[in-house]
């Protein structure tokens, strides 16, 4: 066997795979295929302080490798998460990034601190990215709070001032440079960063000639956007000292090898989850093969090794 | 507990103009499957179609399941293209089942064009688990499109035919024959079709006081509760808790459940 582990910003792994936030739920229905606790960590769907109803359907379409999903954080809240989904990840033996979405710098450190407190997560993951909910955009108008440089500071230190667990933002691949709200965060503090988010897309039926999601805008994820999630990567590798956990599209070890060659410490399975609900373990299974197969003991001597 | 099964295709045959059987040897799913409930095929390997396909059970053998579909877009038209011989990945049993209740005394299956699909094994576990037999009204466009009637025949069910054009049974829709049938208030009515065929006969059955049960279909990326697409609105006073998942609370609702009016 090789060595998986891995530490993201003082997040200690047994592996670096964990799953994109809002493909994975929180662990339970997975947890009938294979033994979750056995994953990296275990990425919750966002969390917000009151449960949200998300948006009205329809909210998905497919896509050519992929899919455009505009669900609008629908969500158990903080509350129900604490009394009935956190005891089952912790019987399980799971270690726990905790997603966090609200409408202020308040709500983040609110939901932060009450995670923290109640022992539910072990690192917190801050969704500043999704493109799916308009409170979300700020005064500027249709922006989002990973797009402004200066409010990912903001937020960041927000949080990082309410919790002692390790803060990863999560960031969006809707922006010119990626890595400036990447090094944003870092200055204010993150302890990594996790990208990227979906891409915004749209779908449109000739026939009825009109848009397939109620919310018109969706965004993209799945294989289709895994190229332009590897540069992003990438770009970010080149600036950070903090850790990267990159995502977009993979369902397989050799996905997951060219994000740690671009340089990410971490690795998520998203919605390739949905095809394959196996998909994610399948991943670690696959990194330890590799690793077997070039003689490499510990996988982290290859993050950020593109020759 | 569902699970990922590679099935063979046992049949695949065409059983009116673009509608097809598709038997797949399944113990495993077959032995957890009940009526209502459904599974996620994946078309084929690769990543176009990205994501599985959910179909209902028609019938739940002793090893094998089949699937009725119509070739309706991408997936289900590259899933016509399937042979007997070929294995294709199988995800299951998903899904609440239809409730049987033997405090009913009278069922009535109303199916819609496909829509009639969950209903062959729905009729056989009623008579096979309540011992008594549905009737069923199969309605669709017209007279090539009706399906499975030799099926319920056999199984000694009393059919009633409805088509659109009246090319075969009475020129009319599904919800108007539930209500001519005038069904007593120990009886139960179960449909699945179109949107509208079952809004029409949802508001039947409240005219004549009955339960109605809904088997509703949705897009869906997982099939199992997580990725929160197929969600319909429901009629919950609390705001959080107003959409549910077609696939995970249900395919089959209480009709009443269902805000009709989003629809």
């Amino acid at each position: 066997m090789a060595n998986l582990a891995v530490n993201i910003g003082g997040l200690k792994m047994k592996n670096p795979v964990t799953v994109g936030s809002g493909t994975f739920a929180y662990g339970q229905e997975y947890d009938r295929y294979f033994d979750i606790s056995k994953l990296g960590a275990v990425t919750t769907k966002s969390l917000s302080l009151e449960p949200r109803a998300g948006n009205k359907p329809p909210r998905l379409v497919e896509t050519p490798a992929g899919m455009l999903n505009a669900i609008g954080l629908q969500n158990v809240g903080i509350e129900a998460y604490l009394r009935d989904k956190a005891p089952f990840l912790r019987e399980k033996g799971c270690t726990i990034i905790g997603n966090i979405y609200g409408k202020s710098p308040e709500d983040y450190a609110e939901l932060a601190k009450r995670l923290d407190e109640a022992g539910a997560a072990d690192a917190i993951e801050a969704n500043l990215s999704c493109p799916n909910v308009h409170d979300a955009r700020t005064a500027r108008g249709c922006t989002l709070v990973a797009q402004v440089p200066e409010l990912v500071q903001e937020y960041t230190r927000a949080i990082k001032a309410a919790t002692k667990l390790p803060v990863f933002v999560k960031l969006t691949p809707n922006i010119i440079d990626i890595a400036e709200p990447a090094l944003a965060a870092e200055e204010a503090g993150a302890d990594g960063v996790a990208l990227i988010n979906t891409l915004l897309g749209i779908g449109i039926n000739p026939e009825t000639r009109k848009p397939i999601l109620s919310n018109i805008v969706g965004g993209l994820s799945g294989p289709a956007i895994r190229p332009v999630a590897v540069k992003m990567v990438w770009d970010c590798a080149k600036v950070l000292k903090i850790p990267i956990i990159g995502m977009g599209g993979i369902g397989n070890a050799s996905d997951a090898m060219q994000f740690i060659l671009a340089g990410a410490t971490g690795v998520a399975v998203g919605s390739c989850s949905f095809r394959q609900p196996d998909a994610a373990i399948k991943v670690v299974e696959g990194l330890n093969d590799y690793c077997e197969r070039h003689n490499v003991e510990n996988l982290t001597q290859l993050i950020g090794k593109l020759e | 507990m569902p699970q990922v099964s590679t099935c063979e295709i046992q049949a695949h045959m065409e059983v009116a103009p673009d509608h097809y059987r598709l038997v797949l040897h399944a113990p495993e799913i077959a032995q957890e499957a009940c009526a209502g409930q459904f599974c996620m095929l994946e078309v084929q390997e690769g990543l176009y179609p990205f994501l599985r396909r959910p179909m209902c059970f028609e019938r739940i053998y002793k090893d094998s399941i089949s699937i009725l579909y119509k070739v309706e877009g991408e997936g289900t038209r590259l899933m016509s293209r399937l042979s007997q011989g070929q294995t294709i990945s199988v995800q299951g049993p998903l899904g609440k089942p239809f409730p049987l209740d033997s405090d009913v005394e009278r069922h009535i299956l109303v199916g819609g064009g496909i829509g009639i699909a969950p209903f062959p094994s729905l009729a056989e576990a009623i008579i096979s688990e309540l011992g008594t037999t549905p009737e069923v009204i199969i309605a669709a466009r017209t007279e090539s499109m009706l399906l499975c009637e030799d099926e319920f025949r056999q199984m000694g069910c009393t059919v009633h035919l409805a088509t659109d054009d009246g090319s075969a049974g009475v020129k009319a829709f599904a919800s108007e024959v539930l209500r001519e049938l005038n069904p007593g208030p120990k009886a139960r009515a179960y449909c699945c079709g179109p949107m509208p065929m079952m809004r029409a006969t949802h508001d039947v059955c409240q005219d004549l006081g009955i339960t109605c049960l809904a088997s509703l279909e949705a897009e869906m990326a997982c099939g199992d509760g997580v990725c929160l697409g197929c969600v319909v609105e429901a009629n919950v006073e609390i705001e959080a808790e107003r959409m549910v998942r077609v696939c995970y609370d249900g395919p089959v609702f209480d009709s009443s459940l269902i805000n009709w009016s989003a629809y």
